[in-house]
């Protein structure tokens, strides 16, 4: 017998787990029934890109007016970009958006010859070929190590702040994140159970357990040693300008002390407004905006 | 009575495997821990502060500081923690040979049975997911790949550098993070760079990375530099790549690191035997107490937590009483606002537990009884198949969770 027919016997077996039900399949064969011209691009887009576009988390009455975001990552890149001096819209957005599946990203204005979007962590090598602003990272050794304060001591006490205190989940986080994502109460519990495990699992990697006390703990003594690295100064590291540093500061120290983010308990506030001078700079920055 | 340290016990000549230096004797579970009667302090920081405390202020190492070394002193040791750790993952961890010919021998020579079969796969796993998502805001791989790559083409095609120079070892970091052996290379290359390179700047030709002169004594930067710094030291790993490049990058510190570690641990290398017969072994200038060996009724709980935590759900309704407990007793340094929101923390999970138990049972049933309409199973195997969905099933709300973990690194935090 021929090796073909062989081959073509077993089909005729009982329906293993791949293969698709007959009526199933005999639905499917029939799309598409009609294949219609593609829509025009929504009246709000605008027709042609006169702007650099940042996509950030935020509110579309703020965006409108240039209103600093509420995500800490978010507002950090769109105050740096104001600070260097690149011109840019605000366009509320969320992950979902995202080539990258973070926000926020740009889509720089036209003419340019890259018009794909640039992430976040592309942004400071963009803006430095925009604007010819310096590198601070290369110009002292404190920059990363001072950074690290940041991005973990008050990282780790933000997210519990955010998103473990129940309180403040049900007043800040959800208001800002979860309720705007849908409008189906199904969906809108699993995005904040999902919200809460991530950030959970995020502090669980560096302990075995939570302990609140230590990480308010941990943000005191970093607000300290960032006070004590500002000092008299206007600006961090003494620059007549801000930059990079002064907006990553920026975009804790303002969404902790706003008063329009609606904590119901901040204790990191507390801790802040025992430094003077971090909340004047604060201040001083938000001017820009 | 006399202060006791409990830590992990010693390896690779040093006095203890972990940094920051569990068997689970302490009440909460982590080491190091330091007892003083019926007080447990854990973790470094809270021990530094119960000394202080204890002494009055005498037994503080920082207490000469100015306000800018105290700032430097928790900026850098914020530093190193984070950095540190996530390079003595990579390299005694993550890199895979590394783990199974150092770690792994090394924790068990210091465990009895069972738990030298249970703690260093938990270490492992737990390595792994810290170090996953090495994308933090600051540790910007992605980028810097992308740009040394540019280069590293750029200077092959005018032939600045020979071939066989840019063909890292492929075995070294293989497995690291699914990339191929020279995109791992730059990125090590990379972390380490950046780990060392501002230390090695901040030594510079003094003794303690704060001194200001000559006369001035270590701070606690010291110590936690040195239990980072002496892990990344080590020289006879499988794969010594982190010691080469601490080596070549930072000589200044590689000698600080010699330095303080024959001043705190003394010239003899400190082996396993010191720690649990101090009365046999040769002298060592570390004041060794032998663990006491554990009992039958010790070794059938551990056994009994290890098969509780390993099965999903019951391992979320342990961690969820844990937390519980912890919020309640008495003598957790919480005040009741903290302990009412960590106990209401545990409830909610504990709902939320409830509900993807429900999810799964729900989403179980759909595919049992699609299995039965569509006639791919009848009633006679059933509960032979239904058994193996399941376990798949189980799986899926912690697979939900990374997704959004991943997500959350980058995107909504």
């Amino acid at each position: 017998m021929p090796p073909a027919t062989e081959a073509v016997q077993p089909e005729n077996k009982t329906p293993s787990f791949f293969t698709v039900p007959t009526p199933i399949k005999a639905l499917f064969d029939k799309f598409p029934l009609a294949t219609y011209p593609a829509n025009d691009i929504p009246q709000r887009s605008p027709f042609r890109r006169q702007e650099n576009q940042l996509f950030v988390f935020s509110e579309p009455a703020n965006a409108r007016h240039g209103r600093p975001s509420f995500n800490p990552q978010c507002l950090k890149w769109q105050a740096y970009l104001k600070f260097v001096g690149v011109d840019f819209e605000i366009t509320p957005s969320n992950n979902h958006a995202s080539p990258t599946g973070a926000l926020p990203f740009l889509l720089p204005s036209l003419p340019t010859n890259a018009p794909e979007a640039i992430p976040s962590h592309k942004l400071q090598k963009w803006a430095i070929e925009q604007v010819h602003c310096e590198e601070e990272q290369q110009l002292n050794l404190r920059f990363e190590v001072y950074a690290s304060l940041l991005d973990h001591r008050i990282r780790n006490a933000w997210l519990y702040m955010l998103y473990l205190d129940s309180e403040n989940f049900n007043a800040v986080a959800r208001r800002l994140y979860v309720i705007p994502a849908s409008t189906n109460t199904l969906v809108r519990t699993t995005l904040g159970f999902q919200l809460q495990t991530a950030a959970r699992d995020e502090l669980l990697k560096s302990s075995s357990y939570v302990d609140a006390a230590e990480l308010e703990a941990d943000a005191a003594s970093a607000f300290q040693a960032l006070s004590a690295l500002l000092g008299e100064d206007d600006h961090f590291f003494a620059r007549p300008n801000p930059g990079l540093f002064d907006a990553s500061v920026f975009a804790y120290t303002h969404l902790i002390l706003e008063e329009g983010m609606g904590w119901k308990r901040n204790r990191l506030a507390t801790l802040l407004r025992e430094h003077t001078n971090l909340v004047q700079h604060r201040e001083r920055l938000l001017r820009f905006f | 009575m006399k202060l006791q340290l409990h830590v992990w016990g010693p390896a690779f000549n040093l006095p203890s495997i972990e940094a920051q230096s569990i068997p689970p004797s302490p009440p909460t579970g982590e080491l190091p821990a330091l007892q003083n009667g019926s007080v447990w302090v854990s973790r470094f920081r809270n021990i530094v502060d119960y000394l202080r405390k204890y002494s009055n202020g005498e037994w503080d190492l920082d207490r000469d500081l100015t306000d800018a070394g105290q700032a430097d002193n928790t900026a850098f040791s914020s530093f190193i923690e984070s950095r540190g750790q996530a390079l003595i993952d990579l390299s005694l961890y993550v890199s895979s040979q590394n783990y199974n010919g150092n770690t792994s021998p090394a924790y068990g020579a210091l465990l009895q049975w069972p738990n030298q079969w249970i703690f260093p796969p938990k270490l492992h796993s737990a390595a792994k997911a810290r170090t996953e998502h090495l994308g933090l805001s600051s540790l910007d791989l992605q980028a810097m790949e992308e740009e040394r790559q540019r280069k590293q083409s750029a200077a092959v095609a005018t032939g600045q550098i020979p071939k066989n120079f840019i063909q890292s070892p492929r075995e070294t970091v293989s497995g690291l993070l699914g990339r191929t052996a020279q995109q791992n290379h730059f990125r090590i290359d990379a972390l380490t760079g950046e780990f060392f390179e501002p230390l090695e700047a901040m030594l510079g030709k003094k003794s303690y990375l704060l001194a200001a002169n000559e006369t001035d004594s270590p701070a606690s930067l010291d110590c936690i530099a040195l239990g980072y710094l002496s892990l990344s030291h080590i020289p006879d790993l499988t794969q010594p790549w982190l010691h080469e490049s601490m080596r070549a990058k930072a000589p200044l510190l590689s000698a600080y690191t010699e330095r303080m570690r024959l001043r705190c641990f003394g010239q003899a290398p400190v082996e396993v035997a010191h720690a649990f017969e101090p009365l046999s072994a040769p002298p060592s200038s570390l004041p060794w107490r032998a663990p006491g060996r554990l009992s039958v009724a010790a070794v059938g709980s551990t056994l009994l937590a290890t098969l509780a935590d390993s099965t999903p759900f019951l391992r979320d309704i342990r961690m969820n009483n844990r937390l519980k407990q912890e919020a309640e007793s008495e003598d957790s340094e919480l005040n009741p606002i903290e302990r009412n929101a960590l106990s209401m923390f545990a409830d909610a999970s504990k709902k939320d537990m409830y509900v993807s138990i429900a999810t799964v049972v729900a989403g179980t049933a759909a595919l049992v009884g699609y299995m039965l309409h569509a006639g791919l199973i009848s009633v006679t195997t059933q509960s032979e198949e239904e058994e193996e969905d399941e376990d798949f099933e189980m799986f899926n709300p912690g697979q939900a969770g990374d997704f959004l973990g991943s997500l959350g690194d980058t995107g909504i935090f």
